[in-house]
């Protein structure tokens, strides 16, 4: 096992660099950082060709590319604009690294930028995925055992709609109802943004308190899916040769569903599961954005939308690296739940 | 043994957790000094909660800083924060008009500020001016500024207008003297906004030869303003609380908390939800419900008005060279029902560039009426006629389909949709496009405006309001395989480039008057522009603050005359 997860380690790092190169060049080309340092206005033409200079924006994509991944602390730059290349470059690279600093948050390292945001991604997003887990779980099972009747019907539906729904809508609906119409009516209310009351300060209870509007809304559409995913496994599981046999055998019936059934309807929701964790850290781009929580989603926007190159980057290879860790991680799992399952 | 392992990740996964809202909790910039607001990394409240009975006023801001240095600058909401904690060398009032704050006086001619041909101007300072830890502000941290916004070592978001002065002089620590090469007219809306330390950010700059990585950039220590900078927690809050050692009149309110809140739907709802006192940029959309929800609206002018910008070159088609057609397309769009209906009729048609800057809109422009029919004459009478029966007119084989861009924001959008329909009725077909902004505006080989790719572009800008300059239309701006930096995307008139040139060197405010007068008829005959709606600053001020005021350039400039009202 400890052979295979080097292998798939070693083999992720050629898929990194592969993937370092198209999202630097497709980087390059979405417009100009540039452009929307001026302010309102447009930005003025001599500071166009001097930020231009300094920021390393006149080499051509292979070179910044370069000096992105191995720095240029080797190499002489022109930072006056007379033609000499007189300074040496500050960067070293991320190999060594150093994945730069900000171009909006000019000075700031990116590491740091991020390393901000994070945590609160991952208390935004780990909530969620909890609630969504177990109460899909419960939910999932109980109509698959329930299967047609009433509450299981009222569950499909609910479901539906709660996944037709988009979750921006969401979003709104909820802040607007439980925050806005129930402090107007004189009903205890929710927060609308933000993690705190400036009044009260940031405690863990107002923390908890403003989690309540964002984790919900990240909660029910995926919630909806993963109780429908459950259901249909458990169902499908719950009519196999085993279990029947299990029954027979005179088990309790708690253990048939939970020890017997549900370890193997949770193969393919494993294979779900993996596949939304790494998304985690990327945050919840709507959500974060009208809760006004300060997430990796909205850093990611807020940036790519100025072309701060160094952060976007930043945050698409921690993604690139999550994606292929939760990879192995779930292949883990899977021997775990599997013992059919060898990597060997 | 599973269960338990599996017990043993839950629970390090929940104390991970725990542990990451708290590390969020820090302070997101180490400081130059310890300061008070520095967090441990528990979840322990990170911020002190105010006393019961500090007033706090919380402002939303729909864009987070990019930094808090005067040079690193490059967005409003930044810029317009300096009121709180940092200092300008004069302010502007509820009229727009400059008083000075540092200074004991405005320089002027008459006062033997500004000399006779127009290239020295002399400043007096205050003699009770100090920064936050007591240092007094002196000549020297105006010389200071001035090196550190010209240095090529910084990659200030723009060296303008400091680039053009020569030297300065500080015979002494009150007196400060600017040389310019040529008389530069434009000063007062563009000098001395944003006054830096030199006591603690010279040191900086000795040892690490840049102010780029400065930690006094996104955590101030120092300041000279009301207010100090307490905390700035990223993509969330920013906290100023009073400043025990302002030389001013202290403050009402002892704090200002912006929260950043970059959707405007969630900016509404908070504001109707009670949970902030102020909120900037308000959709006009939202202005009724807010009104209803006892929010006070201020619109405030700031010289910006949204118009159409006209490429007029090789590049463009050629109906564009053709001032009638010009002529057509502003009377061929109904402007007043755009006003009416996409904006709520809180908006007017603006006749002019300087709009918003009467003195020089003088004799005051006259719009354009909206008149198809005049529009279809105007058309018929250049030529432009519809000889193949397809709805559009053409000449000498060529259509008479314009390539109109602008931004992705959604009221341009709506206008796109308007004009495309209502040229079309005068039969002038348009092709329409949206880019984010950062393409849009992109330079000479990668934006579409740069590139010669518009006929009409359409954006919201300003003269250098309060100050009437304008650069953009200078011959020497013109975007070229020479010139890429350029950002001239429209024409080189020759007489009206020597007239731009003129008036940045006129002191005297009669004669750049007439000057301007001037430029703004020629735009207005030659139709170079066309403006859709004035864009002032839309602000929706809570019922709970009093005494509040506002400025189109120093928005904040009675902001220690603000109050809450309990």
């Amino acid at each position: 096992m400890i052979r295979y997860i080097v292998n798939r380690i070693l083999q992720g790092i050629p898929l990194l660099f592969i993937i370092s190169i198209i999202l630097f060049v497709l980087m390059m080309n979405m417009g100009d950082p540039i452009a929307t340092m001026g302010g309102r206005s447009i930005t003025r033409s001599s500071d166009r060709v001097r930020l231009t200079r300094q920021l390393g924006l006149d080499q051509p994509v292979y070179v910044q590319y370069l000096y992105w991944l191995i720095g240029n602390d080797w190499a002489k730059i022109d930072l006056d604009g007379d033609g000499i290349k007189e300074s040496n470059g500050t960067r070293r690279g991320i190999l060594r690294g150093d994945f730069g600093t900000s171009l909006v948050n000019r000075g700031k390292p990116v590491t740091k930028v991020i390393g901000e945001r994070l945590p609160n991604t991952l208390l935004l997003m780990v909530a969620s995925e909890i609630i969504i887990i177990l109460g899909s779980l419960l939910v999932g099972i109980y109509s698959a055992l329930r299967q047609y009747s009433i509450l299981d019907h009222t569950i499909t539906a609910l479901s539906f709609i709660g996944y037709s729904m988009p979750i921006f809508f969401i979003a709104l609906l909820s802040m607007y109802l439980f925050a806005i119409l129930f402090k107007r009516w004189g009903l205890p209310y929710l927060p609308t943004v933000g993690m705190f009351d400036p009044q009260v300060g940031k405690t863990t209870a107002q923390v908890l308190w403003h989690m309540v509007l964002p984790v919900f809304s990240i909660s029910i559409i995926s919630f909806a899916a993963y109780s429908r995913y459950i259901r249909s496994t458990m169902l499908e599981v719950m009519s196999q040769d085993y279990i029947r046999t299990a029954k027979s055998k005179g088990l309790p019936r708690r253990e048939v569903v939970y020890v017997h059934a549900l370890k193997n309807a949770s193969l393919p929701i494993v294979t779900v599961v993996g596949l939304d964790l790494p998304l985690l850290l990327g945050g919840a781009v709507v959500t974060e954005r009208i809760f006004a929580w300060p997430g990796m989603g909205r850093l990611f926007l807020d940036h790519v939308s100025r072309l701060d190159m160094p952060v976007v980057m930043g945050i698409l290879l921690l993604i690139a690296v999550a994606v292929i860790l939760f990879q192995i991680v779930t292949d883990i799992v899977y021997a775990w739940l599997d013992p059919r399952i060898r990597y060997d | 043994m599973k269960q338990k392992l599996f017990f043993v990740l839950v629970v390090t996964a929940l104390v991970l957790t725990a542990c990451g809202g708290g590390v969020a909790t820090q302070a997101p910039v180490e400081t130059e000094a310890p300061v008070a607001t520095e967090a441990p990394a528990t979840e322990a409240p990170a911020t002190e909660p105010p006393a019961a009975e500090a007033k706090v006023a919380t402002f939303i801001w729909t864009q987070e800083f990019d930094s808090l240095s005067p040079l690193y600058q490059g967005m409003w909401f930044s810029e317009i924060t300096q009121q709180f904690w940092l200092c300008w060398a004069w302010q502007f009032n509820e009229k727009n008009e400059a008083f000075p704050y540092l200074l004991t006086e405005l320089p002027s001619v008459e006062n033997g500020g500004i000399s006779e041909d127009g290239t020295q101007i002399t400043m007096h300072l205050r003699d009770d001016i100090k920064w936050s830890d007591n240092e007094p502000l002196t000549s020297e941290d105006f010389k200071f500024t001035w090196e550190m916004f010209t240095d090529t070592k910084n990659t200030v978001s723009s060296a303008y207008p400091y680039d053009n002065i020569t030297s300065i002089d500080t015979p002494d620590e009150q007196t400060v003297v600017i040389n310019f090469e040529a008389p530069f007219s434009p000063w007062l809306a563009n000098l001395w906004q944003g006054i830096l330390p030199s006591h603690i950010l010279r040191p900086v700059y000795d040892a690490e030869g840049t102010l780029d990585n400065a930690e006094w950039n996104l955590a101030p220590t120092v300041g000279c303003g009301p207010y100090v900078f307490d905390e700035w927690e990223s993509g969330s809050f920013a906290r100023f609380t009073t400043n025990p050692n302002y030389w001013g009149e202290p403050p009402k309110i002892d704090e200002i908390f912006v929260r950043f809140v970059p959707d405007d739907a969630s900016q509404t709802a908070a504001l109707v939800a009670g949970d902030a006192d102020l909120g900037a940029f308000i959709p006009y959309s939202d202005i009724p419900q807010l009104k209803e929800a006892g929010m006070t609206l201020t619109t405030e002018p700031s010289g910006f008005n949204e118009g159409w910008f006209f490429r007029i070159d090789d590049k463009s088609h050629p109906a564009m060279h053709d001032l009638n057609v010009r002529k057509a397309l502003a009377m061929a769009i109904d402007r007043e029902a755009v006003n009416r209906d996409l904006l709520l009729g809180l908006t007017k048609v603006p006749a002019s560039y300087w709009d918003s800057l009467p003195f020089y809109n003088d004799p005051p422009s006259e719009n354009y009426p909206y008149d198809p029919e005049a529009a279809n004459a105007l058309l018929d009478e250049a030529g432009w006629v519809d000889s193949n029966s397809d709805g559009t007119r053409d000449k000498d084989g060529v259509e008479l389909v314009l390539r109109y861009g602008t931004t992705t924001r959604e009221i341009r959008q709506d206008l796109q949709a308007v004009a495309q329909q209502q040229l079309a009725e005068v039969g002038i077909g348009v092709e329409i496009s949206n880019y984010d902004a950062d393409l849009f505006f992109a330079g000479y080989g990668e934006g579409p405006a740069a590139n010669g790719e518009l006929d009409i572009m359409e954006w919201s800008d300003a003269p250098g309001f309060p100050d009437p300059d304008v650069y953009y239309w200078l011959c020497s701006e013109i975007a070229t395989d020479e010139n890429p930096a350029g950002s001239n995307w429209f024409f080189c008139d020759e007489e009206l480039d020597a007239l731009i040139q003129q008036q940045s060197t006129q002191m005297d405010a009669n004669a750049r008057q007439e000057t301007i007068s001037q430029i703004n008829q020629m735009f207005h005959d030659n139709v170079y522009w066309v403006g859709m709606w004035q864009d002032p600053d839309v602000w929706a001020v809570g019922p709970r603050l009093t005494g509040v005021k506002f400025s189109g350039v120093t928005p904040f400039f009675n902001i220690t005359e603000w109050d809450i009202a309990e």
